[in-house]
């Protein structure tokens, strides 16, 4: 794992986008200069921005690039982590590289959402975030993801009727179910109802 | 319920608790406490004899404590399993139960609770919520007036299996109500109380008043609310349903409810919108539809299941709107009101996705976990050369750090989580995470530190919640400083101190150090870790007199966006109350002391080259800044 650690000896072929999000991002600040910036930074050699980086032309145009301009890293300034990571992971994997040598730079949530009335910051603050990102890209190595077994049984906290519903689907797709209940009974709050709306049926 | 009980893959453990949740998706290690019922599973038939002769009586919280039962119990008849338990704080140890069970032999007061461990793949939590007590909303006079009840209690007086056999009465006087008024949002959508909508209680209330109009057509009924909400398929046409009966429907919240103190009926005083004035009806029974709290266990089985919680104390979702079922733990999900307040038919069809979620990992042969982990480099463990240290085990809350004196320390990978509490606490900077290395979150400071530091704030931020609740800010669009430079590690404790002086060398301006609230922790005690380190850090920069403010230590949820924007703004205020030359000449003052505490960064492997070529893309940077200027 060790070699995991060094310095990346290959030359450096970072690909950086920079999305729109529709006026989202490009409302508050132009993605076009924060690529034009991004394109002078060492190791960068192709950046561009796009109207949204996530939808399919968005990231046909990065697998694409990937090959076209033998990207080795990848930088998607856009939205946050939390939402799209996962996505664009998957799309420089489809292009052949590896998902961890891909980095995004938060300039939705944590730049032009929050800094709406402040372009001019929002602005340095998009280069600065898209810079750290190319930083921290030229410095990754490839990972593979780490196998884990799956014991194959399920826990379901709470019989009430989620958690009956819950129970029965798994149990219906032949996995073993404990359903736990911290009172005498399972049925929760539906059980102390008498009908039940619209349809008023019995609720047990 | 039945189909529960009868389904041969379900193993249903009531009267038990979850205790303990420790590993990881696909690899749950769970430790359940099955209580003792003192009454023998394999024995018991449910005949209820026992019962019968037990002398004790309690209230029965299933008939809302409407209701007695015995020590020895079922808390309703249809209960399932159908298996009588001793409340043993009740219990007087006369032993008649014991005598009626006769030969069956079913009651055994030598039980013991049993701890389990059961191997789980994963896990969905539906818990479900709790009711709102209304007795601090004096205005309604809940528990001074017998009259006043709440809807869950109605629910028990209006149910065939109830207490009064499914005859609605006057709790005063047993005489049946004729002229009923419902009031609304209940302790919800009320600022002192819980600021949220509580879901279901519209169609809730709008059910009872159409069930007791069809039992009794002349009975009088007023339903007391602030909108009514009726979003799902069905509900509108059983609102019109409602009103065409008959049942009046009152906008306005009722400011005060009076009794009569002779015949214990109420008044209510109401704003009435529709007829733009304030109004009062008399009635014979009120029933307060009551907000739905998150249930009183829930900040506990959070700790348990290291899972957050939203404000108003519900579980925290991945996302909202694309992860709704996921909790941030990977093979943790979540189904009905635990989540948040829900009606039957979308608590149902949650617990079907949630099962469907669940699912996706155990159908799974085994399941892809993030690769980074800590790695020690063994040649600098300092172990390896005899001397005694152990610190990254100290540190580590899963345990996977095998240390011995005498060889270098070892991460177990498939132990570890990737906190990184290990890294940063290791003196002699022998342990990495791999996707986190002290190379490039350095190489990420120098850039964000690039142009003018002293206006700058870095924050630092944990993946799972203040990173979060900076995402949060922006979604909600909280203004704050655009000043503001973020960088993201897993977890506080991987929050290194090199880092914060290195911060400070440049020159930053302030820095902030933020992760999740110590509850929270997406890995165990990680924060505990980090937040030690804070504290250090703190004494330290006092100690250099620092001036306060610049270095500020914040544990944020992912909840709260608010919190994260007005940190910044104060952080930014701070800095904006300082006159430059004063912050500058600080800055010039303790950037030796800096320098002092960081003399081994540059042993640390891949730092020094790293950092080599960041100074080209700062140079970039500048260039680049310059010549638009």
């Amino acid at each position: 794992m060790s070699e995991a650690l060094d310095i990346p000896e290959e030359e450096l072929r970072i690909g950086v986008y920079v999305c729109h999000c529709g006026s989202n991002i490009a409302g508050v600040i132009p993605p076009k200069e924060v690529a034009e910036f991004a394109a002078t930074l060492p190791g960068v050699v192709h950046a561009t921005d796009t109207l949204y980086a996530c939808a399919d032309s968005g990231q046909s145009l990065i697998k694409e690039d990937i090959k076209k301009y033998k990207l080795n890293r990848v930088v998607v300034s856009a939205c946050s982590v939390r939402m799209h990571e996962p996505t664009f992971r998957g799309a420089v994997a489809e292009a052949g590289l590896n998902p961890f040598l891909m980095e995004m730079a938060n300039i939705r949530e944590q730049c032009t959402w929050a800094h709406g009335h402040d372009p001019d910051g929002a602005l340095k603050k998009a280069k600065d975030l898209t810079a750290a990102a190319v930083a921290k890209v030229s410095f990754l190595q490839p990972l593979d993801m780490i196998r884990v077994p799956v014991s194959k049984r399920a826990l379901v906290i709470g019989g009430g009727v989620a958690g009956i519903s819950a129970a029965l689907d798994l149990a219906e797709q032949n996995i073993p179910v404990t359903l736990v209940e911290k009172e005498p009974t399972i049925g929760g709050v539906m059980a102390q109802l008498n009908k039940t709306f619209p349809t008023m049926d019995c609720s047990i | 319920m039945v189909d529960a009980a009868r389904q041969p893959l379900i193993e249903v453990k009531t009267y038990t608790e979850v205790e303990k949740v420790e590993g990881f998706v696909g690899n749950f290690k769970v430790t359940l406490r099955e209580k003792s019922k003192y009454v023998r599973a394999d024995r018991c038939n449910g005949c209820g004899d026992c019962a019968k002769v037990c002398p004790v009586e309690i209230p029965n919280y299933f008939e809302m404590n409407l209701a007695p039962r015995k020590a020895i119990y079922i808390p309703m008849s249809q209960s399932v399993p159908l298996i009588y338990t001793v409340d043993l704080d009740a219990c007087i140890h006369c032993y008649k139960c014991v005598e009626a069970c006769g030969a069956l032999q079913a009651i055994d007061f030598s039980m013991q609770d049993k701890i389990v461990e059961e191997d789980i793949g994963a896990i969905v939590v539906a818990t479900g919520f709790s009711h709102f007590d209304p007795t601090p909303m004096e205005e309604y006079g809940y528990n001074r007036y017998p009259n006043v009840i709440t809807a869950i209690e109605m629910e028990r007086l209006n149910n065939s299996a109830g207490p009064t056999s499914g005859r609605l009465i006057r709790p005063s006087d047993g005489k049946v109500p004729q002229k009923l008024a419902f009031i609304n949002c209940v302790g919800s959508r009320d600022k002192r109380f819980n600021p949220g909508c509580s879901n279901f209680c519209c169609m809730y209330s709008i059910k009872n008043a159409v069930l007791l109009k069809q039992m009794n057509p002349n009975v009088d009924i007023s339903i007391y609310y602030i909108d009514i909400r009726t979003p799902s398929k069905g509900y509108e046409e059983f609102y019109d349903r409602a009103r065409s009966m008959g049942i009046h429907f009152i906008q306005g919240r009722p400011a005060m409810i009076t009794e009569d103190p002779q015949t214990h009926n109420l008044f209510i005083q109401s704003e009435d919108i529709a007829l733009g004035r304030v109004v009062e009806h008399e009635y014979d029974m009120v029933m307060l539809n009551q907000a739905a709290i998150p249930q009183p266990d829930q900040e506990k089985m959070s700790s348990v299941l290291n899972v957050a919680r939203s404000p108003g104390g519900w579980y925290m979702e991945y996302h909202p709107k694309l992860r709704p079922l996921d909790s941030p733990t990977d093979g943790i999900f979540f189904a009905g009101a635990c989540q948040g307040p829900k009606d039957i038919p979308a608590s149902v069809a949650q617990g079907s996705a949630a099962a469907s979620r669940a699912s996706r990992v155990l159908h799974s042969d085994s399941w892809q976990i993030e690769p980074t982990v800590a790695v020690v480099w063994s040649d600098r463990c300092v172990s390896a050369q005899g001397k005694p240290c152990g610190i990254c085990e100290r540190s580590c809350p899963y345990g996977a750090i095998d240390y011995q004196q005498g060889r270098a320390a070892e991460v177990i990978t498939a132990k570890c989580h990737g906190c990184g509490g290990c890294v940063a606490e290791c003196p002699h900077d022998a342990i990495t995470q791999l996707h986190y290395t002290d190379a490039q979150i350095l190489a990420q400071i120098r850039t964000l530190l690039a142009e003018e530091p002293h206006k700058k704030i870095l924050a630092f931020r944990c993946h799972w919640c203040s990173y979060g609740g900076a995402d949060l800010a922006g979604t909600s669009h909280f203004e704050y400083t655009s000043n503001e430079r973020g960088l993201k590690v897993m977890c506080s404790a991987r929050m290194d101190t090199d880092f914060i002086y290195e911060a400070y060398r440049l020159g930053a301006g302030a820095v902030l150090y933020s992760g999740c609230h110590p509850q929270d922790c997406h890995y165990i005690t990680g924060q505990v870790v980090g937040a030690k380190r804070a504290k250090r850090l703190e004494t330290i920069f006092e100690r250099m007199k620092m001036t306060p403010g610049r270095f500020r230590v914040e544990w944020i949820s992912a909840a709260e966006g608010d919190k994260y924007a007005h940190v910044l703004n104060e952080m930014q205020a701070t800095l904006d109350a300082m006159p430059e030359e004063e912050l500058l000449a600080e800055i010039d003052r303790l950037r030796p002391e800096m320098e002092k505490r960081l003399g081994r960064l540059g042993t640390i492997p891949g730092v020094g080259p790293a950092l080599d070529y960041t100074q080209g893309i700062i140079e970039a940077m500048l260039s680049k800044e310059v010549a638009v200027k």
